[in-house]
């Protein structure tokens, strides 16, 4: 029964996309918007519908659909149960739907009485692209197939995917990726307008924020998994799929800038269109790469070559349509002058060049072993040492600019002025990464750059935020803050890690850093799902005070025949302990891991921090575009 | 702009320098000698699993990765260096199993390409030899 | 800017979506790796055979007729999977097959051969993995297809199946 419901409206969705795309071509005034609003109404109930007809599915453990089948099990609690629901490919292109059918009704609300072809023109594309991810949907991963036969439970799902942080991650990039859907439909109509008097860059500007802002907690929130559920000890691996959602955040994070020098001095347009177009266009190949089955990663969905082939044709028509426009339209800007280096305008230039070269590396290396494939008989890899080499020298320049590029003015600096008010920066900047190094009592060079950088964005902004200057957007300083954090704990972790790799028998004792920790106990333990092996370790200080106990577990989940390791960390500002217990048995003892991991904090509180400032800009900014319909 | 230059050669020589730690060697495989295993580490980092996706043979728990991973240690002790080990693998396995992909023809648009981008935009964007006009 | 410059971007994307469009089509193994040794000679290696007390030589081994070489174990179960596709290409292709015995336990491995049957001419002992991985084998079953001047000419990893069977014969064929 359900699965008709939610495939019957899926289905009615479709109808509605094509409806609202047609109506948007009408010329004619009179019966648009009110057309329009039953499309837009109706795609969103109707994808409403689907959705939340496939979560119930999961909810009651409806094993007649093959989706809940394949991917749940009556012993998985509920929370699970229901971030199941995007856990796959077919229900996650369902939550893709919903949230595009979400901005699509947030489109339809920007109609005021003045905006009517522009509004109707972004409704166009957007329902286009609706259009093609429901046919895409509907045709070759429909959520509502049947079995053949009912079976009494699932099969299962994997355990390590069972964590909080991984559950919110998918809705959280993909409001990230809808939203630059939206600013590729706003940069279209943009290039199509006849009236000159609408300002598209304001229409844009809160779109391109938002995307951005939850581009970056998505991905933040992947990293935290990674980091404390897989037990590698690392929050990034320059996975393919990891790279199709850094691309679009560099080409958003360009766009945030560069909407700037639009808004304030009406240079750079072209070039905002194209980004904004590329952004998405980014966005749909990641999807592509991710869902096709022509490369292989630990994220990889299903893999299926005829929903490569649907997919990459859809991408081709957006890309040919949108770049061919682009071409097409593009009026001839008049001012094309010369930008001085040291001004607002020109850092925010070098910023994009950079963000944008930074992209191309990483698209680069993502897509290179497929190019060396296809031209030649041979196969290579391109992994994080590509990466490393090529993404952080560019960053660094950028980190530099970024200190001081929002102090500048338009049109140009004196330099001697400038050296003066940045000054107090630089000081405080020696001051604190010589204590650091202090503290730290080791010196390394590239440790010296990091924690250099970190405290030149860090002092900047402070001061920047006692000067209290109101012509500074406070969003913007909270969000460069957490830069300044991010590559503080980025640096910290990368650089200072220490390691203990031993075979531990019961009551022995071991050192690291200036932590003494005893292997006190193991106990056996029975979860919801799971029995484990869980080793207790007493951590000491250097006085002999018991700080914490560390209980790393060993897993097997018998439904899955799964077995997983499962890490204790004990996490502060200053250092994270991190404890993996291996192999071994009561005689020769078990091998145990510790690492000692300064600063990894200061990673997520960055990136949240980040975000914080992205939340706030992105509301003033809408401030300002509501402030349109006057 | 030519110090920005000499600034980016600088640093692409900067990448490694310190102890990486390891998510998967075993207790026995670490050499006494802590030179060694720092190379050891070095290397194996280059070195991708076979048999997983996308992680090196020091993170995988996978038996070919802990068979290399003491073959590398073997030919450390041996005397051999870096570049004979890369060869030795690369004989075997092919440039696949590098992680950083070595400076071949083939591989120089890759190498290459997104530094000559950044530096023509800069130039282009940058130079003066349009009109000077301070707005 | 020049217009024509405008075009750029959407033939780079073309270009590349045509490159995906390729790989979609074409039969490949997105995890298969090409094997190093293509067109190369043999490694040479000396070991125990399994079944006799001889020492195994390769030079000894490889003598003038197309040789395939399978690498395989008990506790491996794609091995046992292809096992009878084996045994068809030794008794109806008329094939010489050596066998290397990876990591195993050498009796498990002689009373598996003796259950199932035996399609190798001799069968060597890999007890550490060595002579694998001087092979480039990353990932068992792997097969070796070696022409009679020694020479490696094809890889598959993975078990023969009945596709596969028909791809190795048309290739032995090739070679004659």
């Amino acid at each position: 029964m359900i699965n008709i419901i939610g495939n019957f409206s899926l289905w009615l969705a479709l109808c509605f996309s094509a409806f609202q795309f047609l109506n948007s071509l009408k010329k004619n005034n009179n019966s648009l918007i009110y057309l329009n609003k039953i499309a837009v109404n109706g795609l969103l109930i109707c994808t409403l519908i689907s959705f939340f007809s496939l979560m119930y599915g999961h909810i009651v453990s409806d094993f007649s659909l093959t989706n809940v089948f394949q991917n749940s099990h009556t012993t998985k609690p509920l929370l699970y149960k229901i971030s199941g629901v995007w856990g796959n490919h077919e229900g996650s292109m369902l939550l893709w739907i919903l949230i595009l059918n979400i901005f699509n009704y947030f489109i339809f609300k920007l109609y005021n009485g003045k905006n009517l072809r522009f509004v109707s023109k972004i409704l166009e594309t957007q329902a286009l692209i609706i259009f093609g991810f429901i046919l895409f949907t509907a045709i070759t991963s429909n959520p509502f197939e049947l079995m053949q036969e009912l079976n009494e439970n699932g099969l299962g799902f994997n355990p390590i995917l069972q964590d909080p942080a991984l559950a919110i991650h998918p809705p959280l990039l993909y409001v990230g990726y809808v939203g630059f859907s939206a600013a590729f439909s706003i940069s279209l109509a943009a290039l199509t307008l006849e009236d000159n008097s609408i300002p598209w860059h304001t229409y844009m500007k809160p779109f391109v924020l938002a995307a951005w802002t939850f581009l970056t907690i998505g991905i933040t929130f992947g990293s935290i998994w990674a980091y404390y559920e897989l037990g590698w000890g690392g929050w990034w691996f320059w996975d393919p799929v990891e790279n199709a959602s850094f691309m679009p955040w560099l080409l958003g994070t360009a766009l945030i800038h560069s909407l700037i020098t639009v808004e304030r001095k009406g240079i750079l347009q072209s070039w905002v269109l194209l980004l904004s177009i590329l952004a998405f266009l980014l966005s749909v190949i990641g999807t592509f790469l991710v869902r096709s089955g022509i490369l292989t990663s630990v994220h990889t969905f299903a893999l299926d070559p005829s929903r490569g082939i649907y997919i990459l044709i859809f991408t081709a028509i957006l890309a040919s349509y949108s770049l061919f426009l682009f071409g097409l339209k593009l009026k001839k800007n008049p001012t094309n002058n010369y930008l001085s280096f040291f001004s607002k305008e020109g850092s925010i230039l070098f910023n994009n060049i950079l963000m944008v070269t930074v992209c191309f590396s990483v698209f680069l290396g993502t897509i290179y072993p497929l190019l060396i494939e296809a031209f030649t008989n041979n196969k290579i890899s391109v992994g994080e040492p590509y990466f490393n080499a090529t993404v952080v020298p560019i960053i660094i320049p950028a980190i530099i600019v970024m200190g001081v590029g929002p102090i500048l003015s338009w049109g140009g600096v004196n330099k001697s002025k400038l050296f003066k008010k940045v000054f107090p920066a630089i000081l405080s900047t020696l001051i604190m990464t010589f204590l650091t190094f202090m503290f730290y009592q080791s010196y390394s060079f590239v440790g010296l750059i990091g924690i250099s950088l970190a405290f030149w964005i860090i002092s900047n902004n402070i001061i920047m935020w006692f000067k209290k200057k109101e012509k500074l957007s406070i969003g913007m300083i909270i969000s460069h803050l957490g830069v300044g954090f991010l590559i503080l704990g980025i640096t910290g972790s990368s650089v200072w890690q220490q390691e203990k790799i031993i075979k531990m028998k019961l009551k022995n004792e071991v050192k690291i850093k200036n932590y003494n920790i005893v292997f006190k106990e193991i106990d056996e333990i029975k979860g919801s799902n799971y029995l484990a092996l869980r080793g207790n370790f007493y951590v000491y200080n250097e006085k002999r005070k018991l700080i914490t106990i560390l209980q790393p577990e060993n897993r097997y989940y018998p439904i899955t025949n799964n077995f997983t390791t499962e890490a204790a960390i004990d996490t502060n500002l200053i250092r994270d302990l991190y404890i993996v217990i291996g192999n071994g048995n009561i005689n020769e003892g078990w091998t145990v891991r510790l690492y000692h991991n300064p600063l990894v904090m200061w990673i997520w509180f960055g990136a949240i921090v980040i975000f914080i400032g992205g939340i706030i800009s992105t509301n003033n900014n809408l401030t300002k575009m509501k402030s349109l319909r006057k | 702009m030519i110090k920005k230059v000499f600034i980016f050669v600088l640093f692409f020589f900067i990448t490694q320098n310190y102890y990486f730690n390891s998510y998967a060697v075993e207790p026995e495989e670490i050499l006494t000698n802590k030179k060694q295993e720092i190379l050891a580490r070095k290397i194996s980092k280059n070195i991708r699993c076979m048999v997983c996706q996308n992680e090196s043979i020091d993170a995988s728990s996978a038996p070919l990765a802990k068979d290399l991973r003491i073959l590398i240690r073997n030919k450390i002790q041996e005397g051999k260096n870096s570049e004979e080990i890369y060869k030795f693998l690369t004989d075997r396995y092919g440039d696949f199993i590098l992680l950083k992909p070595p400076l071949k023809i083939i591989t120089f648009p890759l190498w290459f390409l997104p530094f000559f981008i950044l530096i023509i935009s800069i130039i282009y964007m940058f130079w003066p030899n349009k009109k000077s006009k301070k707005t | 800017m020049n217009k024509k410059l405008l075009i750029l971007p959407a033939i780079i994307f073309s270009s590349i979506l045509l490159v995906f469009f390729y790989l979609l089509i074409i039969d490949r193994d997105p995890s298969g790796v090409p094997s190093a040794l293509i067109n190369k000679k043999i490694p040479k290696f000396e070991t125990k055979s399994l079944l006799t007390e001889e020492t195994f030589i390769s030079s000894d081994l490889f003598n003038n007729e197309i040789t395939l070489v399978n690498f395989f174990a008990t506790w491996c179960k794609p091995c046992r999977d292809e096992h009878d596709n084996i045994k068809k290409l030794s008794n109806e292709g008329g094939l010489k097959i050596i066998g290397i015995n990876y990591k195993d336990n050498n009796e498990k491995a002689i009373k598996w051969l003796k259950e199932l049957g035996n399609p190798y001419t001799s069968v060597g002992i890999d007890k550490n993995g060595s002579i694998a991985i001087d092979w480039g084998v990353y990932g068992i079953p792997e097969t070796f297809v070696v022409d009679s001047s020694g020479v490696i000419k094809y890889r598959h990893v993975g078990p023969i199946t009945n596709k596969i069977y028909n791809k190795i014969n048309m290739i032995v064929s090739a070679i004659k």
